[in-house]
């Protein structure tokens, strides 16, 4: 008799292996390593995209990469790749989902036949072809010198995949969640995103880390002081949002796609409207003061137009001159830019121009309109704001603004002044622009402009104090909206009340125009 | 107890403290008007607190990010 095991009839026994080196992908880097990430107040990738998907939907892709350790021919575990993709789905929809296992070797790069994620790789490809948005998980840190060592050589900067980083960028929803420190490669593939979020405490991003900053500058930084959400949210506008917890994070990625269209071909997504079209709020008839000086809470205002609880702000905290939403009217989405007169009057300067580009080629881009709520006294003016290059920088969002072809509305609740006021219109389009009664308008405020232009006639005066107000003051009884309105030089003053209605029905028959020019936009042309 | 130092928004040049040392300030509350730009510019306390200093005057100029005030609460 023989004692040999009798030969397997079927392939249960590469079934059962399947089920071990399946075991080997989720133990990630070993348990000691788990324990360490999770001291440090981190979930695991795999926690990760669980808590940011829909229930069960992850269906990973490349389950199986990895280091495998053998005893002779005997598997004996595998060290799995530091990157964990894969398709799932999110409120129902498709998406595209990956990241670093920082738990193996810091989530350094892997180099196997194909990359699976971080700068291009199998993940990008599947948002790519399937026209299905991504969600990078970025918690990795990237080249390290010591891939000489392994290699031999030194590796030039780069990587394929980039192009396709860029490539997406035009095609379907990118968002980047920094949830880590992020330097070099991860760092610059969380920027090349239509949005990003970063987490308070456990995210830091930035070009270099503190050593190779002391080693280059003499400068002895904190990783927090160098690139936490203080610097790289609040005052560089480098990452867009930044939230408290993961939890919230995976709460605000799954927000911001709500508002986003699968891919540039599809319409973005109309949800049921409870919020009654023609609710004319009685706030709006005196939330701007008489007193010009005053300014007032324009964060109020847009929710007394928008539909009620369906503001989503992009970069809140930077470029405060300028606010930034996502919203809805009557169900549809909509991006709303409105000046901000508790900062420097609602003035443009660099940070205010910036975000405005931005936030005007995400909504082109995914063909939603726009809103112009407008209170701007022209570009930023002084010698810090020429020296930031005001001017410039605010010219490419006037630029930006005048190659976008989304229907656009121009509601000026007060000032429109120079170049900053004509950047909120809709030159390519209908040009539509409604006015409060308390709009003003021009090439440049009346105070100011007087002692610029009637120089001579004022100095001239007995008294010039007194001459400059009487010009003044007779060249403002005739900037009356009213005037303008009569010469269908702005196509008509609203009462305050009625601005949702009539924004609604205005987006609501723009529908015909933004389904039957769905696909990407070919951008011509040099930015200033 | 915490210390809270409120910070200029914006730069220009303090036109009036409206709350005196000592005054509680309710959250969202003006503690002093700035003047930046022709606009009267509220510095507000968000989350309220007592009124311990004022680290600049009437009519001085301050600048985006200058600590004008501490609180505590």
């Amino acid at each position: 008799m023989s004692t040999e095991a009798p030969a397997p009839t079927d392939w249960g026994p590469e079934v059962e292996e399947l089920r071990r080196r399946r075991t080997y992908a989720t133990a990630l880097g070993g348990e000691e390593a788990v324990a360490r990430h999770r001291e440090r107040g981190r979930l695991t990738i795999r926690e990760r995209v669980a808590g940011l998907v829909d229930s069960g939907s992850f269906q990973e892709v490349g389950t199986l990469t990895g280091q495998g350790k053998y005893d002779g021919a005997a598997l004996t575990g595998v060290q799995p790749a530091p990157y964990v993709m894969g398709l799932a789905s999110i409120d129902g929809r498709p998406v595209a989902v990956g990241g670093e296992d920082f738990t193996i070797r810091g989530g350094s790069s892997w180099s196997g036949d194909r990359k699976k994620g971080g700068q291009g790789g199998f993940v990008e490809d599947l948002a790519a072809s399937y026209r299905i948005p991504l969600v990078n998980l970025i918690d990795g840190a990237g080249g390290s010198v010591t891939s000489i060592n392994k290699r031999g050589h030194a590796v030039f900067p780069g990587v394929h995949g980039f192009e396709r980083s860029v490539e997406l960028l035009g095609k379907v929803p990118v968002v980047c969640a920094v949830l880590g420190t992020a330097a070099g490669g991860p760092a610059g593939r969380a920027i090349l995103s239509h949005w990003s979020v970063m987490v308070d405490g456990i995210s830091q991003v930035f070009a270099a880390g503190p050593p190779v900053v002391e080693r280059s500058l003499g400068q002895k930084l904190t990783k927090e002081e160098l690139g936490g959400p203080q610097v790289a949210v609040d005052l560089a506008g480098t990452i867009d949002n930044r939230v408290d917890t993961e939890e919230n994070c995976f709460a605000q990625v799954k927000r911001f796609l709500s508002y986003m269209p699968s891919n540039v071909w599809e319409m973005p997504p109309e949800v049921a409207c409870t919020d009654p079209v023609d609710r004319c709020d009685e706030e709006l008839l005196s939330i701007v003061p008489r007193d010009r000086r005053r300014p007032y809470n324009m964060r109020k205002l847009i929710e007394h137009v928008v539909d009620r609880g369906s503001v989503f702000e992009i970069q809140p905290t930077y470029g405060k001159g300028l606010i930034t939403v996502l919203a809805r009217m009557n169900g549809k989405v909509v991006g709303v830019i409105a000046n901000n007169p508790m900062v420097y009057g609602g003035a443009m300067d660099v940070k205010a121009a910036r975000k405005q580009i931005h936030f005007v080629e995400l909504c082109d881009c995914f063909h939603i309109p726009l809103v112009f709520l407008v209170d701007v006294p022209g570009f930023m003016v002084g010698r810090d704001a020429e020296a930031a290059a005001t001017l410039r920088e605010g010219m490419r969002a006037v630029y930006v603004g005048l190659q976008a072809s989304v229907p656009m509305y121009t509601v000026v609740i007060r000032k429109c002044y120079g170049m900053a006021g004509m950047g909120t219109t809709d030159k390519n389009g209908l040009d539509l622009k409604i006015a409060w009664p308390s709009a003003e308008w021009g090439s440049l405020p009346i105070e100011g402009g007087v002692a610029a232009a009637f120089r001579r006639d004022i100095a001239g005066a007995a008294d010039p104090k007194a001459r400059e107000r009487e010009i003044e003051d007779e060249l403002r009884s005739m900037a009356s909206p009213f005037r303008t309105a009569e010469a269908f030089g702005v196509e008509e003053i609203i009462d305050p009340r009625e601005t949702r209605p009539y924004l609604c029905r205005f987006i609501d028959a723009a529908q015909a125009r933004l389904r039957t020019t769905l696909g990407p936009k070919a951008k011509y042309g040099v930015r200033p | 107890m915490a210390t809270i130092q409120i910070k200029a928004e914006v730069a220009g040049s303090v036109w009036k403290i409206v709350t005196a040392i000592g005054d509680t300030v309710e959250p969202g509350g003006t503690l002093m008007i700035l003047e930046s730009m022709k606009m009267e510019i509220p510095v507000i306390a968000e989350d309220g607190g007592k009124v311990e200093k004022f680290t600049v005057a009437e009519t001085e100029a301050v600048n985006e990010g200058q600590v004008v005030a501490v609180l505590t609460k």
